[in-house]
């Protein structure tokens, strides 16, 4: 009994905790910091990007605990399950096919590593974690209904146990399922090493390895050839991986919106090109990337933005500003200078035109990051931003 | 390579040693900054000569001195000389009002902004709100938010409210050197047809626009190099045939409130060093020149034969130069929170975006402003002040403190706080702060 409140007392601390990082409280670097702590999301995260951060280091954690006590994560951290379970238990309704569905979550976990491995991480945006966070990026983005709607994801979570009480926990997490698998390598691999028998099982690990990671593979491999690369050119936070992987490895948890101090951070949407849906996608507004800030890098806890250190902004180049000369104050002789002044980056500078006595503001490319600045600045919108020009 | 996919790859490049725990996956600079450079002056040489001692004239001795009939100046000798005190103004030029009417920059900016309720509205009263006020009595001003004038009217006004008030008004005068007595600045050497001369003070007034006399009193300042244009004005506006399309369509800059006659802003060279002769001497033919063949293309348009050039500015389009160190400097951050000073001599508002705290601010939405007192003191010298576009404040703040109508408030608060000290006998830096606000209220100031 004393062991059950413990723990009652230990998940209602992490959903608290990880609720309130959860929300856009400006907590700069604390920011959704819960989300590193899947080690499901790591794994394929490291896979992918075939390198490591230190903040990994919380995955990399909770992964060698649940090796020998299997759902750690679950019976003492995860906010999703702590909800579901409580939503489960006042549910009133007796619904209990789903109790004959196969436990699908080891092999979703084990057929998104293996996918991983080919290149997409297929079943990342199962993970709870992701679910749960993403929410929670609705109180910082601009509101719409697709917005919205798609970041309905934990209610509908909620919703369905409501109705098939236990079912996301048991029988459909991948976070649980990687849990289960690797507690069950470890027993079997313990018995091997005490020449115990094994019992035969029809879903014995190494054909359920050999299926799930046949069919990771198999998918990893076919299907960015069949999702055309992103159409659509937006311009993403800085230092984002190519659009391919970022659409992929992007879990949608609004890390990068809630923590940017601009709030020039929202999510994309764009029905033409479905794979992109809701990554972060910048939207200057009367905001800019300021020169000193990498929070979104540091808070992302896949890595699709990459981690950078302030004084490297020099040479991430997220975007391009280009002029619209006709817009221009200095195309009628008026007063300005503004975009001159407010670039951090001296790739402004005003310049005779070729009209007699008239000065235009001239964009050195290959200074320019991107950041929006000039663009924002400008008292008659006179410089647009676009994605990259390749220099 | 597309220079995302560079940094990808670097990226990726930095952290592609397996997945062992030491790869770190970051992006480092490695680049050194950029730094900026100084054009080193072109005179040659270094050679000097003696000048050799001489008696000099004493013109006059009076109360306040204003070197420089600019706004600034003109407001610093108007409020002085109504306050009680005998109020020399001298200006090299032959008329008052400074760039604003001879140097043909006809928008008296920053006129509003907006206040704790979130109100837009009018900022800028006192001395220089009344030289508005008649101006546009005499129907030469246009607009309500920065209104245009016409120079001529600028200048008459000015003549007419420096005449009024009493003020000593010597023009065609240059200020050559400052007379110093320690720390303490007792009067200025003047140039000028009858000769050499000086007037003994016991408060001065830099309202030269470039602190020329603070920098000769010794005082620190940052050299701002900005760009400088020349202002030209066009005649015959009206007589363009109407219904002729060209394109690119000549560009004939803003209306003025004379029928027919606009004003032509110029942007001109950046980083400019508005203190060098050279430079002065070199844009002032350079821009002449390009004016001229602006307007003979115009005049070539069809339909635009009958415009002609007006005239150039007389004064050349000084935007920045020296900038005081003085006992306090005005920040932009100041300038964004309605920060209170207790020593508050006026307010002014804003006529452009800033950029505050990573968000661009437009002008319609940005705060008034308060300027305190100890911005316009200088940190060694005693009885000097210094009021215009030289006053101190901190780089980022320059588009709204050069502007014209912050030049009228802080010549208006230097020229009362000047009288003030000669009253009570004090130096400049000890004069009630309290006082000086009662009296430019009296005066018809703004102070929120
Ligand atoms: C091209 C241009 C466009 C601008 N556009 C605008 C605009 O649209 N609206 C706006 O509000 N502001 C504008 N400004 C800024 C504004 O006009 C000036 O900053 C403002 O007039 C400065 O006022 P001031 O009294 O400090 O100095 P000034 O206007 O420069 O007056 C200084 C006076 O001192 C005199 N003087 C200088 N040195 C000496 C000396 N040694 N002895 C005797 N007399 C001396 C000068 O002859 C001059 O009359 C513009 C400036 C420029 C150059
Ligand atoms: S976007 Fe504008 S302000 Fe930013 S680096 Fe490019 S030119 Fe400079
Ligand atoms: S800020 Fe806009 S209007 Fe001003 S100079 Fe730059 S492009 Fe032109």
């Amino acid at each position: 009994m004393k062991i059950v409140l413990k723990s009652e007392t230990v998940r209602i601390a992490s959903t608290l905790a990880a609720f309130f990082m959860a929300l856009p409280l400006g907590l700069k670097g604390l920011t959704g910091i819960f989300v590193w702590t899947s080690p499901f999301i790591m794994l394929n995260s490291i896979i992918i990007l075939k390198s490591f951060v230190v903040l990994n280091l919380l995955g990399t954690a909770v992964l060698l605990v649940v090796i020998f006590k299997n759902r750690f994560f679950c019976r003492y951290m995860c906010p999703a399950g702590f909800c579901c379970d409580k939503i489960s238990g006042i549910s009133r309704t007796k619904v209990s096919i789903h109790k004959k569905m196969p436990a699908v979550g080891s092999w979703l976990a084990l057929i998104s590593l293996a996918a991983a491995f080919a290149g997409i991480p297929l079943l990342i945006l199962l993970d709870p974690l992701a679910i749960f966070h993403g929410t929670f990026s609705i109180l910082s983005g601009d509101l719409s209904f697709v917005t919205i709607l798609s970041l309905s994801g934990f209610p509908l979570l909620l919703a369905v146990n409501y109705i098939f009480p236990d079912i996301w926990c048991s029988r459909i997490c991948p976070l649980g399922g990687l849990q289960d698998l690797l507690t069950d390598i470890r027993r079997r691999t313990s018995r091997l090493i005490r020449r115990k028998p094994q019992e035969s099982d029809p879903y014995s690990p190494a054909r359920r390895f050999f299926l799930a990671s046949g069919l990771g593979l198999i998918s990893g491999f076919v299907l960015p050839k069949l999702i055309s690369p992103s159409r659509s050119q937006y311009i993403r936070p800085p230092a984002s991986v190519e659009p391919a992987t970022f659409n992929t490895l992007c879990i949608r948890c609004g890390n990068c919106i809630k923590s940017c101090p601009t709030n020039i951070i929202t999510n994309h949407t764009d029905y033409s090109d479905l794979t992109s849906w809701m990554t972060p996608e910048i939207n200057f507004g009367d905001g800019y990337c300021l020169e000193t800030c990498n929070l979104c890098s540091s808070v992302c806890p896949t890595g699709s933005i990459t981690h950078f250190s302030p004084d490297a902004k020099k040479i991430i180049f997220m975007g391009s500003a280009v002029v619209n000369y006709k817009e221009c104050l200095l195309a009628h002789n008026k007063e300005c200078d503004r975009c001159m002044a407010a670039c951090k980056y001296n790739a402004v500078k005003i310049v005779p035109a070729s009209r007699l006595l008239l000065m235009t503001p001239e964009i050195d490319q290959k200074k320019c990051v991107g950041c929006g600045a000039c663009a924002v600045i400008c008292p008659t919108s006179a410089i647009n931003m676009i994605p990259p020009l390749a220099v | 390579m597309k220079r995302r996919d560079f940094i990808t790859r670097t990226a990726i490049a930095g952290g592609a040693l397996t997945l062992g725990l030491s790869c770190k996956r970051k992006i480092e600079s490695s680049e050194p900054v950029e730094k900026n450079s100084t054009a080193a002056l072109p005179y040659s040489g270094g050679k000097t000569i003696t000048e050799p001692e001489r008696k000099i004239p004493v013109f006059a001795e009076t109360d306040v001195l204003v070197i420089g009939g600019g706004p600034a100046g003109a407001a610093a000798a108007i409020a002085a000389s109504r306050a009680g005190a005998e109020t020399y103004l001298v200006e090299r030029y032959n008329h008052l009002g400074g760039l604003w009417t001879g140097g043909l920059v006809l928008p008296l900016l920053s006129t509003h902004a907006v206040d704790k309720n979130n109100r837009r509205k009018q900022v800028i009263f006192g001395i220089g709100g009344e030289m508005s006020d008649r101006l546009k009595k005499l129907g030469m001003s246009i607009f309500e938010i920065n209104p245009v004038i016409d120079p001529e009217a600028g200048k008459y006004v000015l003549d007419e409210m420096i005449m009024e008030s009493g003020v000593k008004m010597i023009y065609h005068t240059w200020a050559s050197n400052v007379i110093m007595d320690g720390k303490t600045i007792r009067g200025v050497i003047l140039e000028n047809k009858s000769g050499r001369m000086a007037i003994l003070a016991k408060v001065v007034i830099d309202c030269t626009g470039d602190g020329d006399i603070f920098n000769l009193a010794g005082e620190n300042y940052d050299m701002m190099n900005y760009h400088i244009g020349l202002v030209h004005r066009l005649g015959n506006i009206d007589h363009i045939k109407p219904g002729i399309i060209t394109d690119p369509k000549p560009d004939l800059g803003g209306e003025t409130p004379i029928r027919g006659v606009n004003w032509v802003n110029m942007h001109g060279d950046n980083d400019q060093n508005g203190t060098d002769i050279i430079t002065l001497s070199k844009l002032q033919m350079k821009y002449r020149k390009e004016i001229w063949e602006s307007v003979q293309k115009i005049k070539s348009t069809p339909g635009y034969e009958d415009v002609f050039l007006l005239d150039t500015a007389s004064q050349l389009g000084v935007r920045m130069s020296r900038i005081l160190d003085g006992e306090y400097r005005l920040t932009l951050e100041d300038s964004m929170t309605y920060k209170n000073f207790k020593d508050v001599i006026g307010i002014s508002g804003a006529w452009t975006t800033m950029m505050y705290k990573g968000k661009a601010v437009k002008a319609e939405n940005r705060p008034l402003w308060q300027i305190p007192y100890r911005s316009l003191l200088p940190k060694k010298t005693e009885n000097l002040l210094a009021a215009g576009r030289c006053f101190c404040f901190e780089k980022e703040l320059v588009e709204d403190t050069r502007i014209i109508g912050t030049c009228l408030v802080t010549g208006h608060g230097a020229g009362a706080a000047a009288a003030l000290a000669v009253k009570e006998n004090k130096r400049v830096r000890d004069i009630d702060t309290g006082r000086l606000k009662e009296l430019l209220v009296s005066q018809g100031a703004w102070l929120g």
